[in-house]
């Protein structure tokens, strides 16, 4: 049976580059897929692009791409990445000249984009859509529309999938879904498209890419089986083996470190979704709720039984917004009495406000090493702590009253009880808050072309 | 019956979706998942949090994973861009979670305690060879 190896090469933008250049040396892949984008990376790097319109891509691709491509190529490992971000077209030019450089060449390489839909957002309104906000339920975005920075559709596979079919060695995307990535690869080489009778192969392609686009965060990263993960140090970054049944092997590079079973599949299974029974992503709707998982020997976890529906008529749209700014301050305060010391400094930075006459939006106070993470959930113990922290954090309109923070905090250092201690003082930083809505799927206008390489 | 913390019982983790917070809670065996689908409530998980959930609390059973996705809306400041908590993303939720009471048939404890010794012994770098 026909079966296709596809690994996961980065899962966020900072992610580890040796596990990917030790899945292309030591893995038997046919292709890796490397997300780089988070929800608020758009908006950063239209920023950039505003600037400077040869910027808005991932720069780190150009440094990685030099070590990558050497290994991978040769082999005939595809790789697929949405590092083009804000600006594809550009980021591959640069992967271009570092082929030519290093005589890669003759390749292809497919680009995709046209996910941004800021410049006719308002077109798409003016036909009678509304952004309404998924979080918050809010009809429009009339009270934000000045301050959006950022509007990108999360777009499915389509086009990757034409890309390879013209023969591309390499694609280099937008915002397209992290799962597409995965989804266009298997698409193309078991040659699915959209009808009917392949729904629930997609549907099992969109749950093994959902299982894998995290990279580390299957393979023993950020789990429960922390304690029995081997040589965490040295962890290995997830693969994929898809068979043309509609089954898969999640498994990891060979030899590497970490860990994959059940419990590390199922985790993520669970991660960062709302209902396990409709996983929505561009190219399908997965229902995780069918399948089953069957360890099959060390590092090796069968899925099966994977299902689902079609895809959705709308796609996701991530559009971010200025939103005021964030000041934030910290201050450490040693036994004895840590949490004493640490109640009296909060008392003396909120009169200092109060004095001040400044008005935050929000304004939050902990004490770290007692009730930072768990809040009230967890009860205060009744002991003599051997140090607290205090953090005070706001939300301002203007970078100045949020400066108001930061400095009130360093007072702190010299004005309040015996023994506080100090780092450096954090930058004040600009808010992008984000407005979760969806886009119909015709009135995004995705593009692609294709970039030939010579020798 | 006896008062057992969840963290004796199943796993859990946690992750962010803009302001809901997500909690995978894995069932450590069979019979402590179907003890829980029925102990976990949404009016329980919210009282826990206390005030730390705005919105509201769904469950979702998942019988095949033997486990519960449980969704708290409204939880996380606004989302994790512009949410003044340190913990952005949510990653504490799902810890914080296991710190719940449940009182439940010692039988369950026993079962997750096997659980817990297989993982140990199955999965223990220096028990296995990786390939």
């Amino acid at each position: 049976m026909k079966k296709v190896c596809i690994g996961s090469g980065s899962g966020f933008w900072g992610d580890l580059l040796e596990p990917a250049l030790e899945m292309a040396e030591k893995g038997d892949v046919q292709y890796i897929g490397f997300d780089h984008l988070a929800e608020l990376t758009m908006a950063i790097l239209n920023r950039m692009k505003t600037k400077n319109p040869e910027l808005g891509y991932i720069q780190d691709i150009i440094p990685w791409m030099k070590k990558l491509l050497p290994i991978s190529v040769p082999k005939g490992i595809k790789t697929i990445t949405n590092a083009g971000g804000a600006n594809p077209l550009q980021a591959a030019k640069e992967v271009k000249k570092i082929i030519q450089e290093l005589k890669l060449g003759p390749m292809k390489i497919g680009v995709v984009y046209g996910d941004d839909i800021l410049p006719y957002m308002d077109e798409i309104r003016a036909q009678g859509w509304k952004f309404k906000n998924l979080d918050t339920g809010e009809e429009d975005i009339d009270r934000i529309r000045k301050d959006i920075v950022a509007a990108n559709a999360y777009i499915g596979a389509d086009l990757i999938i034409e890309e390879l079919g013209k023969g591309a060695d390499l694609v280099i995307t937008g915002r397209v879904s992290d799962n597409a990535l995965y989804v266009g690869p298997l698409m193309y080489e078991f040659g699915w498209d959209y009808s009917e009778k392949y729904i629930d192969r997609i549907a099992a392609a969109v749950t093994v890419g959902h299982i894998i686009e995290c990279s580390a965060c299957v393979t023993g990263g950020m789990s429960n089986m922390w304690q029995v993960s081997e040589r965490p140090w040295d962890i290995g970054f997830p693969i994929a083996e898809f068979y043309e049944n509609g089954e898969a092997v999640i498994t990891k590079t060979p030899g590497s470190g970490g860990i994959v079973n059940p419990w590390t599949v199922k985790e993520h299974l669970l991660y960062e979704i709302i209902d396990p029974a409709n996983y929505m992503m561009p190219d399908g709707i997965a229902d995780f709720t069918a399948l089953r998982l069957i360890e099959e020997g060390m590092n090796r976890v069968r899925v099966t039984n994977m299902r689902g529906k079609k895809r959705p008529d709308t796609l996701k749209v991530c559009i971010g917004y200025r939103d005021g700014f964030i000041g934030e301050g910290l201050a450490f305060f040693p036994w004895p009495d840590a949490l004493e010391k640490a109640k009296w400094a909060e008392q003396w930075v909120r009169e200092r406000f109060k004095r001040l006459g400044v008005k935050f939006e929000e304004l939050r106070i902990d004490y770290m090493g007692v009730n930072m993470l768990h809040g009230e959930a967890a009860p205060i113990e009744d002991k003599d702590f051997n140090e607290v922290g205090l953090r005070i954090a706001a939300k301002a309109k203007t970078k100045e009253e949020a400066e108001i923070v930061r400095r009130e905090a360093t007072h702190l250092w010299t004005m309040g009880p015996i023994g506080v201690s100090f780092g450096i003082p954090l930058d004040v930083r600009p808010v992008v808050a984000l407005w979760p809505s969806l886009v119909p799927r015709e009135a995004v206008r995705v593009e692609s072309t294709t970039m030939e390489v010579n020798g | 019956m006896a008062k057992i913390q969840l963290k004796e019982l199943a796993f859990a983790r946690s992750g962010d979706k803009g302001d809901v917070s997500n909690i995978g809670l894995m069932a450590k065996s069979k019979n402590i998942y179907d003890f829980l689908v029925k102990a976990i409530t949404p009016e329980r998980v919210k009282e826990h949090f206390k005030g730390m959930i705005k919105g509201g609390v769904e469950i979702y059973p998942v019988s095949n994973l033997e486990s519960l996705e449980i969704i708290l809306r409204r939880s996380l400041g606004g989302g994790a861009t512009c949410t003044l908590r340190f913990d952005q993303t949510g990653k504490s939720m799902g810890q914080a979670l296991l710190r719940m009471e449940v009182q439940a048939d010692e039988a369950l404890l026993k079962e997750a305690e096997a659980t817990d010794k297989e993982i140990l012994s199955r999965y223990s770098p220096v028990n296995r060879s990786n390939g």
